[in-house]
């Protein structure tokens, strides 16, 4: 079953054109990565697919409110890490933030939820606009080099966090430019010229 | 919707809690404002006009300039933490339309968190100014205190989701507000008694307060003029602020 369906997706800056027809179906519980190099439009299509930039042609359908982590970490800097969870809370409408709170300690930040957003480091960042990206449990992610910035453990708890949601049933896409993770997807998108034009077989699920 | 609106209330103040150059500006800024140019202006009289009533009335020189000065100082102050609040948040704002935060209860919140700062900064340049000048009109200058502030806040907002920079957005804001409240008053400017000031933001407020003041007046008329501006700046703000955020998918 199709989570996330792209048809004919167009987009251009000016006279360039960035993506020309674009196709892209992901199933439930699918891992993808969609990997090109830069400029190509990997981002320009993730935020596509998250609604934040509406497509000159085609269209996005989804199997509901996706969890979204752009590239660039996007938070209030004055905002607590626990007052970013409340304010994410109340946009999902979900009453119990156990889930946020969970991800918090298994990506090791805890000692933080008191803390400023312009006071943490890149990585601790990086993790708090993760969190809030899975804290609804979301069937569709869509993250944007989602480990920038991680320490090794973080970037394993990443994967392991990854896993579980694929068993869960969680379609994600990942733009990622790292070639020597490709075998921890189900499937590598290549975007070349506007389009995705080659997809690599499937691969075994990351251990 | 409630949910989200009481949220996002509590959540914007307490943001611009945080803003440490606010609270220097206002704890340092407005006193040593108030000080240095009641040092520098003598009680001489000169001639204000109140438009409203028509009359020329003769005011101690050195008290009108406290009010123009307050006015200044808290317009300056309140365009900038509005300002900086709207630049600041702008991009997270867009995340959470994206993550189904309701567009109409983000900027409701935005424009009343905007008032509630208004309002206390208004009010504390007009405790602050008792040190200096115990006008019989308190009330008045006060209540003109917080028009101007809210006149601001709404400018603040509109520099914030107009302007590509912070430079030019600060820029802005100094340059009007100082040019708006510097030009109404006659110590200053010759030519303040002009009916071309009459179209001027702080024209409301600085009327409002020398009648209150001065003439024991209550100029209701110019309560309206500075609501006018006020509204027209934050819908114009607010109508260019929901056009840059982005379409809302999900209930």
């Amino acid at each position: 079953m199709s989570a996330l369906t792209a048809r004919g997706i167009c987009q251009a800056f000016g006279r360039r054109q960035v993506l020309a027809g674009l196709d892209l179906e992901v199933a439930a519980g699918e891992l993808v990565a969609v990997v090109g190099e830069n400029g190509t439009g990997k981002t320009t299509l993730l935020r596509i697919l998250a609604g934040d930039l509406r497509p000159d042609a085609g269209t996005v359908t989804m199997a509901g409110r996706p969890g979204y982590c752009p590239q660039t970490v996007v938070l209030d800097e004055a905002l607590t890490v626990d007052q970013h969870v409340r304010y994410f809370q109340a946009a999902y409408g979900i009453g119990s933030a156990a889930r946020a709170g969970e991800l918090i300690e298994r990506l090791g930040y805890a000692s933080y939820r008191g803390q400023p957003a312009g006071t943490l480091s890149g990585g601790t960042r990086q993790k708090l606009s993760l969190t809030l990206a899975l804290m609804h449990d979301p069937p569709v992610l869509l993250l944007d080099e989602p480990y920038q910035g991680f320490d090794w453990e973080t970037y394993l708890a990443f994967w392991d966090l990854t896993g579980e949601l694929r068993a869960a049933g969680t379609a994600t896409v990942v733009i990622s430019h790292l070639v020597f993770e490709q075998e921890r997807f189900d499937r590598v998108c290549h975007l070349t010229d506007g389009q995705i034009t080659e997809e690599a077989g499937r691969h075994a699920p990351a251990a | 919707m409630r949910q989200q609106l009481e949220t996002a209330l509590r959540l914007s103040l307490a943001a611009q809690v945080r803003n440490r150059l606010a609270w220097i500006l206002l704890v340092v800024f407005v006193p040593v404002w108030y000080l240095l140019i009641g040092s520098m202006i003598s009680h001489t009289g000169a001639e204000f006009r109140l438009r409203a009533t028509g009359t020329g009335i003769v005011v101690d020189g050195h008290n009108l300039t406290l009010i123009t000065a307050g006015l200044s100082a808290i317009t300056l102050i309140t365009g900038f933490v509005v300002f900086a609040a709207v630049r600041r948040s702008l991009p997270f704002d867009r995340r959470l339309v994206l993550s189904g935060y309701r567009h109409a209860a983000l900027i409701a919140a935005k424009t009343n968190a905007a008032l509630v700062q208004a309002v206390g900064i208004g009010a504390y340049a007009a405790l602050v100014l008792l040190a200096f000048w115990r006008p019989a009109g308190a009330w008045a200058v006060a209540a003109a205190f917080m028009l101007g502030a809210a006149t601001y806040a709404a400018f603040g907002l509109l520099i914030g989701v107009l302007v590509r920079g912070d430079l030019e957005g600060f820029f802005l804001i100094i340059m009007i507000s100082m040019l708006d409240t510097f030009l109404e008053n006659p110590v200053d400017n010759p030519l303040a008694n002009r009916p071309l000031l009459e179209f001027f933001p702080s024209y409301g407020p600085t009327q409002f307060a020398a009648a209150g003041a001065f003439h024991h007046q209550a100029l209701v008329s110019m309560v309206g003029v500075s609501l006018a501006w006020t509204a027209a700046f934050a819908l114009l703000g607010l109508v260019v602020l929901r056009l840059r955020l982005p379409a809302r998918r999900w209930a």
